[in-house]
């Protein structure tokens, strides 16, 4: 018990960037090139805080605004972006999170400016948000089976081929623009009542990085690679002083030595690699099944 | 860098122009690299913003450190910078292409080393915010017809104008720029024709990573201040130069560049230095989708019309 509560700060860090790692998932899921995560979680925790602190809204209210406020603006954004693809949906979404800290700056009647939100109470525990990971993890893998995660499956392979069988693209995208926003949204917001400050520039290109590199090293097929890639991003500088000393060259390193071996993520390739183990027992069916990209 | 010190707005305006050239003038140093490296491989590099923070701090610790002169802080800088960025193709990029990695792939990549250089520099600095020592640069201030321009104005202009005309020479007039522009058409077509795409790559990010060593000194020493986070500010501009000269273009950049330090100097005057990042960015989103060929066109699209 003594153990958990010393690794508690690491478990909560762990939670909320797991659901940041997620809302980037979700949108590589459907072949969105997003990096807006970190936009949307700031929209959430501000929205979360202003509304509870200022407003006197009570939590669980304020949390579902938050989430509500960051789908909206993921679907305004969606309509213009969903135009756009490659390299452009990317630019155009790091312009996003950009915009949002620099608003965030600049109107500090509402956001406190630089110095940001503080002293805002801790209302959020770690088992609240082991429960919202867990909550949000189950939401996709189920969206993953229906008819909403095949689609973004054809999308994300090819969507000229999706757009022959009949699937509205543009719509998909919007979609998934919205639901990466309220993933992040709900992210941002259970941050802000769990680390009693927020800030601009904590949910600006760093957070973007994170956010991707997390879904990147841990796999990018399964709701589990998200979560596993960020408790390898949180917990591996914890390890020893040298390492945490050095905590942006470890996880640049490991990014780049992911990107280039395992290109698939750990959790997918520990798959596919067990896949072809039952494969010499069972016939090639298995292995092809963990082959999407 | 010097404030706008004229009695009547025209002079203020005139006088915030001159110095968004200044600014313009890294800004297009800094994107060109940028986009040299997009045109001829596809690639967004952000760990462009890393590589230029590292020609700053060589330059630097080569005046610092060495005591040395600083146009030797410029050149060393460049040289630094550039292989630096050779190391970067060798390390991130070279292993990524030969297994025909995605868009995503190369991305993450210069994420990873981009964050590597951070530390690095975060290491060597101590996380500090370093400056030239003072007076390293002769101050003489002329009027001009009530602008005020300073030497170090006129360097920094006569420099950037040098550079980018010696990469133009080089990459329009020189066999190597032919090569350069032949594999950034097509790489298979290139390899037929005995060009080797390998060593042009190799050549390409050093030449961009030159650049934008360049570029850190210069503004290094132009607003006298060299710091592990001075390399993100810039990737995020390098964006709105890449969208507004249009992906891969070389002239592109440079009027991009321009354009967008003086657009950022006039609007800095008039509204706020974070307004006016929020302006910049929501219009990179509508240039993308209303324009997003840009005002010039890359190497490719330049073959297609021949």
């Amino acid at each position: 018990m003594d153990w958990l509560i010393a690794y508690q700060p690491d478990l909560d860090a762990i939670c909320i960037g797991s659901l940041y790692a997620l809302s980037q998932f979700i949108a590589l899921r459907a072949g969105l090139f997003s990096l807006g995560s970190a936009g949307f979680g700031s929209i959430g925790a501000y929205a979360a805080a202003i509304l509870g602190m200022r407003y006197g809204v009570p939590l669980p209210l304020a949390l579902f605004f938050a989430v509500i406020i960051a789908v909206i603006t993921g679907l305004l954004l969606s309509v213009p972006l969903a135009r756009l693809r490659g390299h452009f949906q990317a630019v155009a979404t790091v312009a996003f999170v950009e915009i949002v800290v620099s608003l965030a700056l600049y109107f500090d009647g509402l956001t406190g400016g630089p110095s940001g939100i503080n002293g805002i109470p801790k209302l959020i525990g770690t088992v609240d948000l082991l429960v919202a990971v867990a909550a949000v993890m189950a939401f996709c893998a189920v969206a993953e089976r229906t008819s909403v995660g095949r689609a973004f499956g054809a999308i994300r392979q090819d969507d000229l081929v999706a757009r022959s069988l009949g699937i509205s693209v543009s719509r998909y995208h919007r979609l998934a623009f919205a639901l990466s926003a309220g993933i992040a949204g709900l992210g941002g917001g259970l941050a802000a009542f769990n680390t009693y400050t927020i800030e601009p520039e904590q949910f600006g290109f760093g957070l973007l990085t994170l956010a991707l590199g997390a879904v990147i090293l841990g796999g990018r097929s399964s709701v589990i690679g998200p979560i596993v890639g960020t408790t390898i991003f949180v917990l591996l500088p914890e390890l020893a002083r040298p390492l945490s000393e050095n905590r942006f060259l470890l996880q640049g390193a490991l990014l780049i030595a992911v990107i280039t071996f395992l290109p698939r993520g750990i959790v997918d390739s520990l798959r596919h690699r067990r896949a072809i183990v039952r494969e010499r027992r069972h016939g090639a069916a298995a292995v092809a099944a963990t082959r999407s990209p | 860098m010097i404030g706008g010190g004229g009695f009547d707005t025209t002079r203020m305006i005139a006088q915030q122009i001159l110095n968004g050239l200044v600014v313009g003038a890294v800004y297009a140093l800094f994107g060109l690299g940028f986009t040299l490296v997009y045109g001829v491989q596809k690639i967004l590099n952000l760990a462009h913003g890393g590589i230029f923070m590292w020609g700053a701090l060589i330059g630097f610790f080569v005046v610092t450190r060495l005591g040395l002169p600083l146009w030797s802080a410029l050149i060393l800088g460049m040289a630094g910078a550039g292989l630096l960025s050779m190391l970067l193709e060798l390390v991130a990029f070279r292993h990524l292409r030969r297994r025909k990695g995605d868009d995503l792939s190369t991305l993450v990549s210069s994420l990873g080393a981009n964050l590597i250089l951070v530390n690095m520099a975060q290491q060597v600095t101590n996380s500090q915010i370093e400056s030239f020592p003072f007076g390293i640069f002769p101050i003489r201030i002329w009027r001009v017809a009530g602008l005020m321009i300073s030497l170090q104005t006129i360097v920094i202009l006569a420099c950037v104008a040098l550079l980018v005309a010696m990469l133009l020479l080089y990459l329009f007039r020189t066999h190597f720029g032919a090569e350069v522009r032949a594999v950034a058409v097509s790489e298979r077509t290139s390899l037929l024709l005995g060009i080797a795409p390998q060593a042009v790559f190799l050549q390409t990010f050093f030449i961009a990573g030159a650049m934008a060593g360049a570029a850190g000194v210069i503004l290094g020493v132009a607003f006298n201040s060299v710091s592990y986070d001075m390399g993100e500010p810039m990737m995020l501009r390098a964006f709105v130069i890449i969208v507004l000269g249009g992906f891969g273009s070389v002239i592109g950049a440079v009027v991009a560049g321009l354009l967008l330090g003086v657009v950022q100097a006039l609007s800095v005057a008039l509204f706020s230095s974070a307004l006016s990042d929020a302006i910049m960015f929501g219009v990179l989103i509508l240039l993308l989708l209303a324009m997003p060929t840009g005002l010039f066109r890359g190497f490719d699209t330049e073959a297609r019309r021949a």
